[in-house]
């Protein structure tokens, strides 16, 4: 692990090792350690793919103390693994919802069957949050997902819509403009300000699409309105 | 209560800001000039933090239903109560029916209108700041009715020496993709004055390019104060209402003072980056 300091209040931790499961397992077994043991200092924490950014009060603490105190943190994989949380995540692929599948499936040379039956058989981790309030960066796709962003973006994605591009797949939490290809769309709410917590998962959790029919889209999408 | 008769270019309500969410993809947001804003809010006895009212460019008009104390911080906008003039980084009183016109900026780009007891609206992720997709309205339009918090305890024995000064100098120090720069990036970068280009509350380009051809990064973690580098040589320095990551190579953090400063300069002024410990 690299440790580095980013500014008068924040330090980032990072690696390059390959990214795989284990280091994101490691990044947030590393992320709730510094949570509970230095909670009183601590204003935020962004974890990433490769990285963990750690945002603390500098008036109550300083840098070059906070970073001896993080950088004596041991990492590795503690039984905190064991924890991850999955979450599973109903997903209709109807093409009425997938507007891209149709486009992505002739472009790959992969029947629509079998892009929905690669997609829905691997358990993904959430790597980051970003770009939208919600959004979720979740990896790795199977190599015959990959994919570079549509060469336009469309204007106006759905709520809800799931996305490929480069070797991850991805939740937009609300309607957004955007450059993934859609190949399905869940019904859930993935960021709701009612709730204290707005999202339920966070950076760490693992998700798994369980596939359902229109109908069942329908009506789960009618109790959570 | 206060009517928007019109509403300026683009004022909006700020506190503070968000925190505690951008694990979950959640801007900061929050005062762009903190320093101003926190003055205004001492001047008139609300807690520094206290929600206010952030104006950008061009001011609005704005009528009063009810008395209040007001002030006024950050770029002159040569302001005015039923056309006199009024003083800026000084409590003012208005009384129920006075309209205050905030016309526009000669020197600098914001100013601050704090009023006594704070702005009236839900606190969302613990905060009022505005932000497109946390908050229902993220600028203030035509008709808007703005509710004041009552101020039951207010302070006024604030003593405001503040004078308002742009610096042209951004003091910045190492990103972590620093040493990705070429030599012919580091003399241009220390030596050469920079213009700013189009800019908005979640960064600012510059019109001058530096080397091209730079590989993105993975995704990666940025802060309000991180200055990018494109791909194709542009420079964005990042502010309050910026992502939560990025994937440009992240070459220099703008530290907490310059990035108050580097939200007063406008479209077409000059600076200069001097790197600092």
């Amino acid at each position: 692990m690299k440790y580095f300091i980013y500014n008068a209040n924040s330090i980032l931790i990072s690696s390059d090792s390959e990214i795989n499961s284990d280091l994101i397992q490691v990044l947030s077994s590393l992320k709730s350690k510094i949570e509970i043991d230095y909670k009183e200092y601590l204003i935020d924490t962004v974890q990433s793919i490769n990285s963990l950014l750690v945002v603390f009060d500098c008036n109550k603490i300083s840098v070059d103390d906070f970073y001896i105190k993080v950088k004596s943190i041991k990492t590795g994989i503690t039984k905190n693994k064991l924890k991850s949380k999955i979450w599973e995540i109903p997903v209709c692929y109807d093409t009425f919802y997938a507007s891209d599948l149709e486009e992505f499936s002739k472009s790959k040379n992969i029947s629509k069957e079998e892009v929905i039956q690669i997609h829905k058989s691997k358990v993904y981790d959430i790597m980051s949050m970003g770009f939208l309030p919600g959004f979720m960066y979740l990896g790795n796709t199977e190599n015959r997902l990959h994919c570079e962003r549509k060469l336009r973006p469309s204007l106006n994605v759905k709520k809800g819509s799931i996305g490929l591009a480069l070797n991850q797949t991805c939740i937009y939490p609300q309607d957004s403009p955007g450059g993934w290809h859609i190949i399905g769309s869940s019904p859930l709410k993935f960021f709701d300000l009612k709730n204290e917590l707005p999202c339920f998962a966070s950076p760490g959790d693992k998700i798994k699409f369980i596939e359902i029919s229109k109908s069942k889209y329908e009506s789960i999408k009618k109790r959570t309105l | 209560m206060i009517k928007v008769i019109q509403p300026g270019l683009y004022s909006n309500i700020q506190d503070y800001g968000r925190f505690g969410y951008r694990n979950i993809g959640v801007p900061y947001s929050g005062f762009m000039d903190q320093e101003s804003a926190r003055t205004a809010n001492k001047i008139v006895g609300n807690d520094e933090n206290e929600s206010l009212i952030e104006i950008t460019l061009m001011g609005p008009t704005l009528l009063f239903n009810a008395d209040y104390i007001l002030s006024i911080t950050g770029a002159d906008f040569s302001s005015s109560i039923n056309n006199d003039k009024v003083d800026m980084y000084k409590p003012i009183h208005v009384k129920l029916g006075d309209t205050l016109k905030i016309n526009h900026s000669k020197y600098g780009a914001r100013c601050y209108l704090a009023i006594s007891g704070g702005i009236d609206v839900k606190s969302i992720l613990g905060s009022k700041s505005s932000f497109k997709g946390i908050t229902s309205s993220y600028f203030l339009k035509k008709g808007d009715e703005i509710k004041i918090i009552n101020n039951n305890k207010p302070n006024f024995s604030f003593d405001c020496k503040s004078v308002f000064k742009i610096d042209s100098v951004l003091y910045v120090s190492k990103g972590p993709e620093f040493c990705m720069l070429k030599k012919d990036s580091l003399d241009m970068l220390f030596n050469k004055k920079f213009t700013i280009g189009v800019n908005n509350r979640m960064g600012y380009n510059f019109n001058e390019k530096l080397q091209v051809g730079l590989k993105s990064i993975i995704s990666s973690p940025v802060l309000p104060g991180t200055i990018q580098l494109t791909p194709s040589g542009n420079i964005i320095v990042l502010h309050r209402d910026c992502q939560t990551s990025g994937g440009y190579n992240r070459i220099l953090q703008l530290n907490e003072k310059s990035l108050n400063n580097l939200s007063q300069l406008k479209n077409g002024d000059k600076i200069k980056f001097k790197l600092i410990n």
